[in-house]
């Protein structure tokens, strides 16, 4: 089948041109040496390294600006970098090009606190913008494991553990300023935001992985740090009770904020890693947000519904302290897994589907798992029936790099097959591209046709998504 | 599963319609009930019903999503959610009670609720739709989150009809709050629009704010005891009746019974705008709509002063001609709109100039 926006005029392109041409605009700012490269062509993807062939550190859109105009003129790939965190090669230069670093573009421009939302360039993490905004009784509450760039999350459409509760980046980007193929810079939305005439370019580009524009800065919306916290951990017998106190909680209407689960494996991972030392058991960790009457009800309420599934051990603290540590330890789940087997990689899969059937796929994964005897850690963001397993593979071993890729696609069949999707919130990057097809069918032609019409010449992130 | 009262699936025929007109190089209207004829410039063509193509193909109440065929009747999803005690959270307008779930996510009206609930865009799932090829394409699905390629989804959700006829769309919903109190308070315009503004960054569970003929009112979700404090600070009368916020969604209050009407959007904090002519306040002052004689040009201008635009809601025939619908875009911005435009409908079929001229 044809594929417009794969078929790269690569014969036409001239990167050691636009390379050459850059290098006396950016002087100091391009970098080429071989680490910096490898740096900012692989991150934490298992996927082999592809680096590019020059790495500019961007201070400003002008720059953007100007480095994407001339890799326009001579059809030279440009990639985005945020922090890197991205787990399907997203960062990968299969075609060469220039990378553009946009950790330097990292200022906070302008909280508007009437209005809850801040305007940020791209370079801005999560964490550093929460730090910032510590004095305003305002949160910024996307959280995905890693200290993503907000550039990097918007670019991926990324959510995290408050996503039940606040919704993902498609819900809290607002609008958007882009350079575009051509070099130029746009603006998605006027001031007036709860509104936009037209259609809607702001969620065009979020999730389109550097593929239709570079974003340069972004209006996010904030929300109030509530009165009150109460969170709390308990055990399930098994992933199915747990996943049942899930479908009750979020059909009383009780306002989780954070409802995630951790099997047997990840929790014996995360005991050795972040010193827990809980039951070792099928467990799930819970956060209430509202005010002090409030979140004590609503863990009230939840703790009924825990015993009701055959739950036990639910406490809740409003224990700051307490709270960190347990969610600390949700963060480092990647890395307590990890030091499960430390010469390993991790394949992570990233299936979604409808939550009634979340129990289903879970079971069905976790036999797939012991079957296969891998060491698999699994965590899940239940409340939105997606959930990721870690299959810790030795790279040097071809029979276990092809058995992980067979589960992984076994996996993803299994949540299209349940109405879900092959990625809920990581991205199809280059590792998912192969997924896209079954799941979307000639659907992938049509969002390939849009690639074309916005970078005509596929400059703009080649070798993604399609 | 729960199935609709009437069920037909029509869209292998709507398909042939499609296929047909790009055949014949003949546009199309898309009409669901035809609620919102007003809205925007319709173009000479063929009409292509969609009211035949309706019912509730999925409903899972545990799920919390909803999935109908485009001609579906508001009103019968609205009662079979009401059954389960959920409801739409964006609170879509119901011009006439003919408007279809596929026309409301079409023109992406949002009711009351918008600001503090989220707007249409923030609860579409997906869709399936045909598009200028006469291609039936899938987008998006029925669970939260999906980041399987571009958010298409949400491209079609507010097009107005020009990309694509919409079949199908999931839709997320939300269990309706046990109780709601409105607090009613009559006082004067600027203290009003700061109040608004306040109460929107309060940790008070306010779901909607308006003010109209010099009375503010605040709807609030819950119990009279949780909201004693909102209660005690704002003060006023207080009403459980709800069917002051129905008729201001539905436009049914006196004030709208007009045929020129603006709707103008602008950044929260915006003060009292100097136009001459009768204005109503909802979304906490962020949507304002206006009665007025003043010129189409001086408005624009105005409301871009402030960093909002203004949309020619509904108006006679001759004026939304003159003076365009829609506030026009920036040239880049209306490129990329043709481009879009040009990959989903490239025989230029679907509701020709219903959103902008020219697209
Ligand atoms: C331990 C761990 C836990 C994680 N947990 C989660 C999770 O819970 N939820 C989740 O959603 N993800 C999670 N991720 C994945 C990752 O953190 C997200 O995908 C994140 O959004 C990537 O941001 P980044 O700044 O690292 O982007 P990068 O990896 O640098 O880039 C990602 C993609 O975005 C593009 N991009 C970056 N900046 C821009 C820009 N300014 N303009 C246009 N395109 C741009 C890049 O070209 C690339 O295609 C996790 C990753 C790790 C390592």
């Amino acid at each position: 089948m044809s594929n417009p926006a794969s078929d790269a005029p690569a014969g036409e392109r001239d990167v050691a041109l636009a390379c050459a041409i850059l290098k006396q605009r950016f002087g100091e700012r391009l970098q080429t040496g071989k680490s910096i490269r490898e740096q900012h062509g692989h991150t934490l993807s298992w996927l082999p390294n592809q680096p590019p062939d020059a790495v500019i550190f961007a201070n400003d859109s002008q720059d953007v600006a100007d480095i994407v105009s001339v890799c326009a003129e001579h059809k030279c790939p440009v990639i985005a970098f945020g922090v890197g965190s991205s787990l399907e090669g997203h960062l990968n230069a299969p075609q060469g090009g220039v990378c553009i670093d946009m950790s330097q573009m990292n200022q906070v421009l302008e909280v508007q606190a009437d209005d809850l939302s801040v305007r940020v360039q791209p370079g801005v993490t999560r964490k550093a913008l929460n730090t910032y905004l510590r004095d305003t009784g305002l949160f910024f509450p996307i959280d995905p494991g890693a200290d993503a760039s907000l550039g990097g999350m918007a670019a991926t459409r990324a959510s995290g553990t408050n996503a039940v509760r606040y919704g993902t980046m498609k819900d809290n980007v607002l609008s958007l300023r882009a350079v575009m193929a051509d070099g130029r810079e746009i603006n998605t939305a006027s001031r007036a935001k709860k509104t936009s005439a037209g259609y809607d370019l702001t969620r065009l580009l979020v999730g389109s992985e550097g593929t239709l524009g570079i974003i340069t800065e972004l209006t996010v919306k904030l929300h109030g740090i509530p009165e009150s916290i109460a969170g709390g951990v308990c055990h399930f017998p098994d992933v199915e009770s747990a996943c049942r106190a899930t479908i009750q909680t979020i059909q009383y209407g009780i306002p989780i904020a954070r409802i995630e689960l951790l099997d047997v494996s990840q929790v014996i991972a995360s005991n050795a890693y972040s010193k827990l030392g809980l039951k070792e058991l099928p467990t799930m960790f819970v956060e209430f947000h509202g005010s002090d009457s409030a979140t004590a009800e609503q863990s009230e309420l939840f703790g009924e519904i825990v015993r009701d599934c055959g739950g036990s051990d639910f406490e809740w603290t409003k224990d700051e302290a307490a709270r960190n540590k347990l969610w600390q330890a949700r963060h480092d789940a990647y890395w307590a897994a990890r030091q499960m087997r430390p010469e390993a990689e991790a394949v992570i899969t990233d299936a979604c589907v409808p939550i009634s059937r979340l129990a289903d796929c879970v079971e069905e994964t976790r036999k797939d798992i012991e079957a296969n005897n891998f060491l698999a850690p699994m965590v899940g963001h239940v409340g939105d029936g997606n959930f990721h397993t870690m299959v810790l593979i030795d790279m040097n071993s071809p029979k276990e790099v092809a058995a992980a890729k067979e589960f992984s696609e076994r996996l993803s069949a299994r949540a299209i097959a349940m109405g879900g999707t092959c990625t809920g919130e990581h991205g199809v990057g280059q590792g998912k591209t192969r997924y896209l097809r079954d799941e979307l069918g000639d659907t992938v032609d049509f969002m390939a046709m849009i690639k074309q019409a916005f970078d005509p010449d596929n400059i703009l992130n080649p070798g993604k998504i399609f | 599963m729960v199935a609709g009262a009437s069920s037909n699936d029509a869209s292998e025929l709507l398909q042939q319609q499609v296929l047909d007109s790009i055949a014949r190089s003949r546009p199309l209207n898309i009409v669901g009930g035809n609620s919102k004829a007003f809205l925007g410039a319709v173009a000479d063509g063929d009409a292509l019903q969609t009211s035949n193509h309706r019912g509730v193909i999925s409903y899972e109440p545990t799920e919390l999503v909803i999935t109908a065929r485009a001609g579906t009747p508001l009103s019968e999803i609205e009662k079979l959610l009401a059954e389960h005690r959920q409801s739409l959270p964006f609170e879509p307008p119901r011009h006439s009670p003919d408007a279809t779930i596929g026309g409301a996510v079409a023109s992406a009206l949002s009711g009351p609720a918008r600001p503090f609930a989220g707007a249409v865009r923030d609860y579409v799932l997906g869709c399936r739709v045909i598009n200028g090829q006469g291609q039936q394409l899938s987008f998006g699905g029925q669970v939260m989150k999906n980041v399987a390629g571009y958010d298409v989804t949400r491209l079609m959700t507010g097009a107005r009809g020009t990309l694509g006829v919409l079949l199908d769309v999931s839709i997320k919903v939300l269990p309706v709050p046990e109780q709601q109190i409105t607090l009613e308070s009559t006082i004067e315009l600027p203290a009003a629009l700061a109040t608004m503004q306040k109460m929107k960054g309060s940790n008070y569970p306010v779901t909607a704010a308006c003010y109209h003929e010099g009375k503010l009112s605040f709807r609030f979700a819950g119990s009279e005891a949780g909201l004693a404090a909102a209660i005690a600070d704002l003060g006023g009368d207080k009403t459980r009746d709800t069917s002051f916020w129905d008729e201001l969604r539905d436009q049914q209050l006196a004030f709208f019974n007009t045929d020129q009407l603006w709707r103008l959007a602008v950044p929260s904090g915006t003060p009292a705008l100097d136009i001459a002519g009768e204005w109503l306040y909802d979304w906490a002052g962020e949507q304002r709509w206006l009665k007025t004689t003043a010129s189409a040009d001086s408005i624009r201008e105005t409301v871009a002063r402030h960093g909002g635009y203004a949309q020619l809601y509904r108006a006679p025939e001759s004026l939304q001609a003159s003076a365009g619908v829609e506030h026009p875009l920036p040239d880049k911005i209306m490129q990329l709109h043709s481009s879009i435009k040009q990959s989903f409908d490239p025989h230029s079929i679907f509701n020709p100039g219903r959103l902008f001229p020219g697209l």
